[in-house]
């Protein structure tokens, strides 16, 4: 009796820890189920709140002397401790002129973070009354970046350069003047470069200060080659804080002419196909015929032993 | 006629006996084993081979290479020495003849096996380029391939006509067949001259073929600017070596066909005398090509000449560069020019080691140039500079070469390997000749 009350008490005891571990299982299950949900519920706000980025633009102005107007927009963002270029966000450029916003185009930026917007000319641009001209680059803000908006003001310069000769020299002979007021631009720096591929060839002395008549003059160096001979010289008063940056082209004879001595357009040994050396299409054509004329012969010889 | 008749009693295809049986069965089996490998590299793709990035030319290009030196038995033995007038040509012509056509065909097949996907051939012919050679290589081995089928054809038309006599009772289905093959071979005067001209003809144009295709072979390597192959000496140095693996080859079969068929009538001494003659000259040539290829290096000493040359001769691949010198090509030079060594036996041992060594050779050529390359690329897997075939590329490698063999062992059962009318026309005329003096 003792036993079979021993067994039943311990019966009842193992029922109890049965439940007791069942009613755990249960309670840990509803705890994981909980956290799970309170996660993706905490996430959806979070999401709310999650901290937007502030976006760094930066604009430059670049006039081409009888040429285009541009700006150069360049948009980034420090994100987790890094510099990252902030690609395909729309920015809106306008020209602010008396309390008036007028829109001059809209851009978006490259995988590179840049943008450029192409003007014909300054007119399209108002200045205030001052002659300075007013030009804002506003981005509107998404879901990770915030609105931001840059300004930039500048005057219009411009740069009179000419190609001289003096005792069989070539000068580059250039003037910056303001063009609102006429007047000449003493002390600015000018560069003066020859247009290259990768990035311009400088030329003259390293820093080439306007005079009291607002004007520089560079010798060219003999022997530096172009196309044809043809050198496009390129006189440029750089990122200046008043003018932005301004640009004059000259293009003149005065080079060496290059001599081409690449083989894209020959018939070489490396070519494609289609542009297979004329010796190699004969050669092995005509070995290739040669033989195989024969072959054909003698597979007629087998069947004029079968028919003699 | 009667001579005829005996000699077609000798010289017409037999049964194989039990050897043969097991010989041709064992052939059979390495190919099955091989081919169903090569289906598992195609579905697999050719990550089931130890090629890579170094190594992109593994054990397939070496046996390709084999293969096409082989081929050029059909020019040096068959062409050359009928064009010489050679008379002792006779009995191992034909035998020359069949090794020639087995190896170009495996030779065309194996390229394809190199290339993953047997659909890319097409891209040889759709993207071909005429200055590249592997285009003219494209060209040149189905066109040997024909000569070489026209080159064993002709000179087989009597004979097939003769085994269509022979086999008309006891075997009217065979013989029916060798009637249809014999293209109504009657022997007449105009049959005659059409098939002397043509056979005169191809013997002329399988030399300039096999030139080219031997030279079209070494310029796939000496075109590439890799230390190695980058050489002028590169075609003169393959005719050369196809002639030693082709006339190797030569005499291991040829002693094999005269111990199988009891052929010692035929196949004499005399025969494997000659043969060993032109074998050790072969081989001097290769020896002296060699010479140029390895030791001219060392004078110039440039560094990657060098470092290549020290992996070959002292390096990783030593052994088996010492292997291939001396023993394919040092020992058969020493043993061939004395008289004892170009008998029967002596020979088929030196051929066979010839022919290994020929194999070897064409591995060295390719491997060790592959793991050594002339721009480094930097940080790659140590494995990359090491390159040893996996077991699909050996049972594909050991199952190309069983069916070369194949196709040799099914020609020699259906085919005279010697030349029934030519000896009998051969023998005619010197018993005149004897009558003559006498």
């Amino acid at each position: 009796m003792n036993l079979i009350r021993k067994n039943n008490e311990n019966h009842i005891i193992n029922r109890d820890i049965a439940s007791k571990s069942l009613l755990k299982i249960r309670y840990f299950f509803l705890m994981v189920l909980s956290v799970f949900l309170l996660s993706i519920s905490l996430n959806n706000l979070w999401a709310q709140e999650v901290q937007k980025h502030r976006v760094r633009i930066r604009t430059d102005y670049v006039k081409i002397m009888d040429g285009e107007v541009y700006f150069d927009i360049k948009a980034n963002s420090r994100i987790n401790k890094r510099n990252v270029n902030i690609s395909n966000i729309e920015l809106i450029v306008t020209n602010e002129f008396d309390d008036e916003e007028i829109e001059l185009g809209r851009v978006k930026t490259n995988m590179k973070g840049e943008s450029r917007l192409i003007l014909k000319s300054l007119s399209v641009i108002r200045p205030d009354s001052t002659k300075t001209y007013n030009v804002v680059v506003q981005f509107k803000g998404n879901d990770t970046l915030k609105s931001v908006s840059k300004s930039i003001n500048f005057k219009d310069a411009i740069i009179e350069a000419n190609l001289i000769t003096k005792d069989s020299i070539n000068y580059i002979s250039a003037t910056l003047k303001d063009a609102n007021s006429n007047s000449v631009i003493v002390g600015e720096l000018l560069d003066v470069q020859i247009q290259r591929l990768f990035r311009p060839l400088k030329i003259g002395e390293e820093f080439n200060n306007t005079d009291d008549n607002g004007s520089i003059l560079v010798p060219v160096e003999d022997g530096i080659p172009g196309v044809d001979g043809m050198l496009t010289f390129e006189i440029v008063l750089n990122e200046s804080d008043d003018y932005g940056t301004v640009k004059d082209l000259i293009s003149a004879p005065v080079g060496i002419p290059i001599v081409d001595e690449s083989t894209f357009d020959d018939r070489e040994m490396w070519s494609p196909r289609s542009k297979t050396p004329l010796y190699l299409l004969i050669i092995p054509n005509l070995l290739t015929f040669g033989m195989w004329v024969i072959i054909v012969y003698l597979i007629m010889n087998l069947f004029k032993i079968v028919k003699s | 006629m009667k001579n005829t008749d005996k000699l077609t009693k000798d010289l017409a295809p037999r049964k194989f006996g039990k050897a043969g049986v097991i010989w041709t069965w064992s052939l059979i089996v390495i190919s099955v084993l091989g081919i169903i490998a090569y289906i598992d590299q195609v579905i697999k793709g050719q990550m089931v081979t130890n090629m890579n990035d170094y190594a992109l030319w593994g054990i397939y290009i070496s046996n390709f290479v084999f293969f096409v030196a082989t081929s050029f038995v059909g020019t040096v033995t068959v062409a050359v020495l009928r064009l010489t007038n050679n008379s002792w040509r006779t009995p191992i012509v034909r035998i020359a003849e069949i090794i020639s056509l087995a190896s170009i065909i495996m030779a065309g097949i194996t390229i394809m096996i190199d290339m993953g996907r047997p659909d890319r051939l097409l891209n040889l012919f759709i993207h071909a380029r005429l200055q590249s050679p592997i285009t003219w290589d494209v060209i040149i081995i189905p066109t040997y391939i024909v000569i070489s089928l026209l080159l064993l054809y002709f000179p087989l038309l009597p004979d097939l006509a003769l085994l269509k006599k022979h086999y008309k009772k006891t075997k009217p289905k065979l013989s029916k067949w060798y009637g249809k093959l014999s293209l109504n071979w009657t022997g007449s005067d105009a049959q005659k001259k059409i098939q002397l001209k043509s056979i005169h003809i191809i013997a002329i144009l399988t030399i300039p073929a096999g030139f080219m295709l031997q030279t079209i072979d070494a310029w796939l390597f000496s075109t590439l600017f890799r230390v190695g192959w980058d050489s002028t000496n590169m075609g003169a140095y393959f005719i050369s070596g196809a002639s030693v693996a082709g006339v190797g080859a030569l005499v291991a079969v040829v002693y094999v066909i005269q111990k199988a068929y009891k052929l010692e009538d035929y196949i004499t001494d005399y025969h494997f005398d000659k043969l060993g003659k032109f074998l050790v000259l072969t081989c001097l040539i290769y020896l002296y090509f060699n010479i140029n290829e390895y030791l001219l290096p060392q004078l110039t000493s440039k560094k990657e000449e060098i470092t290549h040359a020290n992996v070959l001769f002292t390096g990783e691949y030593a052994p088996l560069f010492w292997f291939v010198t001396v023993g394919g090509l040092v020992i058969p030079i020493i043993v061939l020019l004395f008289k004892k060594g170009r008998k029967p036996l002596p020979m088929f041992l030196i051929g066979l080691l010839v022919v290994l060594g020929s194999w070897w050779k064409r591995y060295l050529i390719v491997t060790p140039t592959l793991l050594h390359p002339f721009l480094p690329i930097q940080g790659v897997p140590e494995s990359w500079r090491h390159y040893f075939p996996s077991l699909h590329e050996w049972l594909i490698t050991a199952a190309t070469l069983a069916m070369a063999l194949l196709i040799i062992t099914i020609l020699v059962r259906y085919l005279p390997v010697i030349p029934i009318q030519r000896t009998a026309e051969e023998r005619e005329l010197l018993k005149k000749e004897e009558n003559n003096k006498s």
